[in-house]
């Protein structure tokens, strides 16, 4: 079942905010900066479209949030990931793993 | 909780903009550009929101909030559009719903009983005697308890009058003395303590008194510990057992019921012993799997072995003969092509209110285009939009509905007394539950309706007028609308007034009917004998003739005369005539030819004089005519025509009975309309009563009024016999009223609903052009300053609505061709295409449109040609 293009950009999206959360609990901004900042500007996505993601990701149970305090002393709101975050972000990444490899190797193999 | 998730985007969303903004002022923005580019980049700030809301899953129901909030706020800031679009569905919606709450009582509406398909009434006949619903006999329901194969459960009833002792005053109840199982037939259960059971109905058992709710609520005042009381009846104890709930009570209302032991006539040995004592009315309920026919054929049969077994008590004379209806048919039958003619007629004059609704929509939202688009422009989805207009037509409907609850309570009275002329389940109508969910259904689909439309077509402006620098016009695609909406309210509005039209002219013509004989001032009453005591012809004879003496003799009475029937009464008309087979003498009818018949009917000599019946030709009955002279008869013109053409029959002879007896013609009497103004004349044939004494109609012409002296007559049957029953005291002009109540409040329906329908058209028309006169008021500057007559701009205004409503007019001429072919059921006389009705109603919407259309434009001309040439 071929995912459509949304669905795959949307699966990328989830991925990027989930790994980036598996290092530190962090705030949407700090999220788009890391993100920004790790692919070298590569990926460059649209700043609106990360919190409609982690408004899902926080009703799909995989993060959760609360607010605290930032460095400049502003409220803001925190995610960090959960047990099932955390599951599926290694099952995503071993397939991901799985899928990047076959593909390199089809590229090589002509 | 709503609000919380808003502020907490607001501040998650404005947290992170300043973070941005920060950034930027860091990489050596000035603030302010800092601020653009955080913006800029983060994109649309609502559609954010908006798919954050989404994502969050409760967001429909918060949507959904804030959609009711908006579209209440803007149906407030335009109080002229939202009152008349309210009163416009209130109107229509109203109107359904009380058509619906009446064809849901009567026709929709399961029986109040268990199971109610499967009661079933029983009733006898006396034909050849005129009489068609003969009480049972104890032995005689006995026997047909025990010999019939299809009933679970027989059970009688009859209501009498006594005076129950109690708290408070003696007063006379209404009661039921009925078989133990009376309720359990009906299927229906106590509200407290029990009803009857077998032991009850023992001889010697202790009488039991079952209290209806009415009764038990306005005399007793509710009290929960009223059974086990002991209330005096009949110079005994009786004790309350149980209490019903509060349903329709059949066959009739009574304040108590008690079981047949307890009922003192009921329960003589004379009553109970004797075959001809027939007191009680019989139902039961049908064993599961029996159909009506199997049981009707079960039961005659029965009835031929009566016959058979004792002939004393089924003479000839009188004949015998024993019929079944059910209870659901007998209740529904007559009203339910006239309902469902009522229900489609609302439900058109609905289709009209939510055009009339749609186009005023469509001229709403036309003045908030720019609101519309600016909101587009914010990011707010296409299908919120439409979503958000949805919801505002639908406040619309729904309040409209409100209203129309109201007009509906209003109007149901007068329905529910329409409906009781068809059925006594009348008495169930009422705005309930079920009403209320279909008012609320079709309220919802109403308001989808006539929003959906508007909005669908007001979809293109939302991008495209923000260019165009906010000029409204009105794109092709909307007046196209425009257009088709105001057609089809023409349309409709002409079936329905054709359909109106037609009804009032039929009701012309029936009340132009000659009904053969003269009603006013004449009073009719059955008066029941007890059979037992007058089991021979002669003593009934000489009961009749006494009472008829008695009465002539009464002051105020003009005539009086004993009858088997009278014109227009209604169970003559439900049960139809009374054919009997003649045989002409001199005329031979071969085996397999059809036996001549005849409507038979026994009348007194001063019959004819009592309802003003000419006699055509030979002569009336006279005293002379009894028991011991030649046996004569009278027919009608009818049957004189029918049988003898241009012969004279008087002289001739018929007989009833195969030849044995022979009856000499001795007059023709005129054609009377028996079976109502609509129905034809049928053959009729009239026997002396002093020959064949039965029948016991009471028939008497008063010089004051009939009911005045309705008393007085009564008394003098008592003083002749105490122990009759009297029934269906009337005036004779109630009777006739009555064939013609029913036709006269459909077409009043009709005619209301035309109008309704015709009123919200006009305006509807009114509305439009008055629009396109505002919007037009450049154009009308610029002909008048190029020197344009008042009428010729009239003219120019009021072209295109002239045309639209002729091409209405004539898909509606069309349509009603169609159509009306549904009505020719309560159609008399006139077809359902008669062309004068076409005609007028053509002529009616012609002008009232004209009319509509003149006046907006006429307020046109007023216009000062400069001013409208600035307006802009």
């Amino acid at each position: 079942m071929a995912k459509s293009k949304s669905d795959l950009l949307q699966g990328t999206l989830d991925m990027l905010i989930l790994k980036t959360l598996a290092l530190e609990a962090m705030h949407g901004w700090g999220i788009a900066q890391r993100i920004q900042q790790i692919s070298d500007g590569v990926l460059n996505i649209n700043q609106g479209s990360l919190y409609p993601a982690l408004y899902r990701l926080e009703q799909q149970g995989r993060i959760a949030s609360e607010w605290g305090s930032s460095d400049n002393n502003r409220q803001a709101k925190y995610y960090k990931l959960t047990r099932a975050g955390r599951k599926q972000l290694a099952q995503e990444t071993e397939n991901w793993e799985r899928i990047s490899a076959a593909i390199a190797q089809i590229l090589r193999a002509s | 909780m709503r609000n919380r998730l808003e502020r907490d985007m607001d501040r998650e969303l404005g947290f992170h903009l300043e973070m941005e903004t920060e950034k930027n002022v860091k990489r050596g923005l000035p603030r302010d550009e800092a601020r653009l580019e955080a913006i800029r980049s983060f994109g649309s700030v609502e559609k954010v929101k908006d798919e954050c809301r989404d994502e969050k899953g409760i967001s429909f129901f918060d949507a959904l909030w804030q959609d009711l909030r908006y579209g209440l706020r803007v149906l407030w800031k335009r109080p002229a559009f939202t009152l008349i679009a309210l009163m416009v569905l209130a109107l229509g919606i109203g109107a359904n719903t009380a058509i619906f709450s009446v064809v849901y009582g009567v026709l929709l509406r399961p029986l109040p009983y268990e199971r109610g398909e499967e009661i079933v009434f029983a009733r006898q006949q006396a034909p050849q005697a005129g009489i068609t619903n003969l009480p049972f006999s104890v032995k005689e329901l006995n026997d047909y308890r025990e010999q019939n194969q299809s009933f679970q459960s027989l059970v009688e009833y009859h209501s009498m009058s006594f005076i129950l002792y109690g708290r408070g005053e003696p007063k006379y109840v209404t009661t039921g003395v009925v078989s133990h199982d009376f309720f359990d037939a009906l299927g229906v259960k106590p509200l407290l303590g029990r009803t009857f059971l077998a032991e009850d109905e023992q001889e010697g058992a202790e009488a039991a008194l079952v209290l209806s709710n009415k009764y038990w609520r306005e005399s007793y005042g509710g009290d929960p510990n009223i059974v086990g009381e002991k209330l005096q009846m009949n110079d005994r104890p009786h004790v309350v057992i149980g209490v019903l709930p509060s349903i329709p009570q059949y066959p009739q209302e009574n304040d108590v019921y008690m079981p047949t032991t307890a009922c003192p006539s009921r329960s003589s040995k004379r009553v109970i012993e004797n075959r001809n004592a027939r007191m009680v009315n019989v139902f039961g309920r049908l064993r599961s799997g029996v159909s009506l026919d199997q049981a009707r054929a079960d039961f005659e049969l029965i009835g031929a072995r009566f016959k058979e077994q004792y002939p004393e008590s089924y003479p000839d004379s009188r004949g015998y003969g024993i019929g079944l209806m059910s209870l659901k048919e007998e209740l529904t039958r007559e009203a339910r092509p006239t309902l469902l003619i009522l229900l489609g007629t609302a439900g058109l004059v609905l289709l009209i209110a939510c055009a009339n609704v749609a186009n005023l929509m469509l001229a709403h939202l036309m003045r908030r285009e720019r609101e519309l688009a600016i909101r587009a422009a914010l990011g707010a989805g296409r299908r919120r939009l439409i979503r958000q207009l949805l919801t505002e037509s639908a406040l619309l409907a729904v309040g409209g509905g409100l209203v129309g609850i109201l007009f509906a309570a209003f109007g149901l009275h007068l329905l529910v007394a329409f409906a009781a002329r068809f059925t006594t389940r009348a008495a169930e109508i009422e705005i309930d539950a079920s009403v209320l969910a279909f008012t609320l259904i079709i309220s919802i689909l109403t308001g989808i309706l006539f929003g959906l439309l508007p909005a669908l077509a007001m979809k293109g402006s939302i991008t495209s007028s923000m260019r165009e620098g906010g000029q409204t016009t009105a794109g092709p695609k909307r007046h196209r609308l425009r257009s088709a909406l105001l057609v089809s309210q023409v349309a409709v509005s002409c079936v329905l007034l054709i359909g109106a039209g037609l009804m009032v002219r039929s009701l012309l013509r029936l009340q132009q009917v000659e009904p053969g004989f003269d009603p006013a001032g004449v009073l009719t009453m059955n008066i029941n004998l007890n059979w037992s005591k007058y089991n021979r012809p002669e003593q009934r004879r000489d009961f009749f003739t006494r009472l008829v003496r008695k009465v002539q003799e009464s002051p105020g009475v003009s005539s009086a005369a004993v009858a088997s029937t009278y014109p227009m009464n209604q169970t003559s008309i439900t049960f139809g005539p009374f054919n009997r087979n003649i045989q002409i003498e001199g005329r031979l009818v071969g085996p397999s030819e059809p036996v001549e018949q005849a409507d038979f009917r026994i009348a007194s000599p001063d019959y004819f004089k009592t309802v003003k019946m000419p006699l055509i030709k030979g002569r009336c009955f006279t005293e002379a005519d009894d028991e011991k002279s030649l046996p004569v008869a009278l027919i009608n013109k009818s049957m004189a025509k029918h049988q003898w053409g241009d012969e004279d029959p008087i002289g001739r002879r018929v007989s009833l009975d195969q030849g044995e007896t022979w009856l000499t013609i001795v007059g023709i009497v005129g054609d009377v309309k028996q079976y109502g103004l609509d129905r034809d004349v049928t053959d009729e044939l009239y026997t002396p009563f002093a020959q064949t004494p039965g029948g016991r109609a009471l028939l008497v012409r008063t010089s004051v009024d009939p009911m005045n002296l309705a008393r007085q007559m009564e008394n003098a049957a008592y003083e002749v016999d105490p122990e009759v029953a009297i029934t269906d005291v009337r005036a004779l002009e109630q009777a006739r009223d009555e064939t013609l109540a029913a036709p006269r409040l459909m077409t009043t329906l009709l005619l209301l609903f035309a109008g309704l329908a015709l009123t919200i058209t006009t305006a509807g028309i009114a509305g439009v052009i008055a629009l396109s006169v505002s919007q037009r008021t450049n154009e009308i500057g610029i002909r008048m300053a190029m020197g344009a007559t008042p009428a010729k701009v009239i003219w120019a205004l009021t072209r295109q609505g002239l045309l639209l409503v002729t091409v209405g007019v004539t898909i509606g001429l069309g349509g009603a061709l169609g159509l009306s072919r549904i009505l020719s059921g309560l159609l008399f006389d006139v077809q359902p295409t008669d062309f004068i009705t076409y005609f007028a109603v053509f002529f009616v919407l012609l002008i009232t449109a004209a009319i509509a259309c003149f006046l907006p434009a006429r307020k046109a001309t007023g216009i000062d040609p400069i001013l409208a040439l600035r307006a802009d």
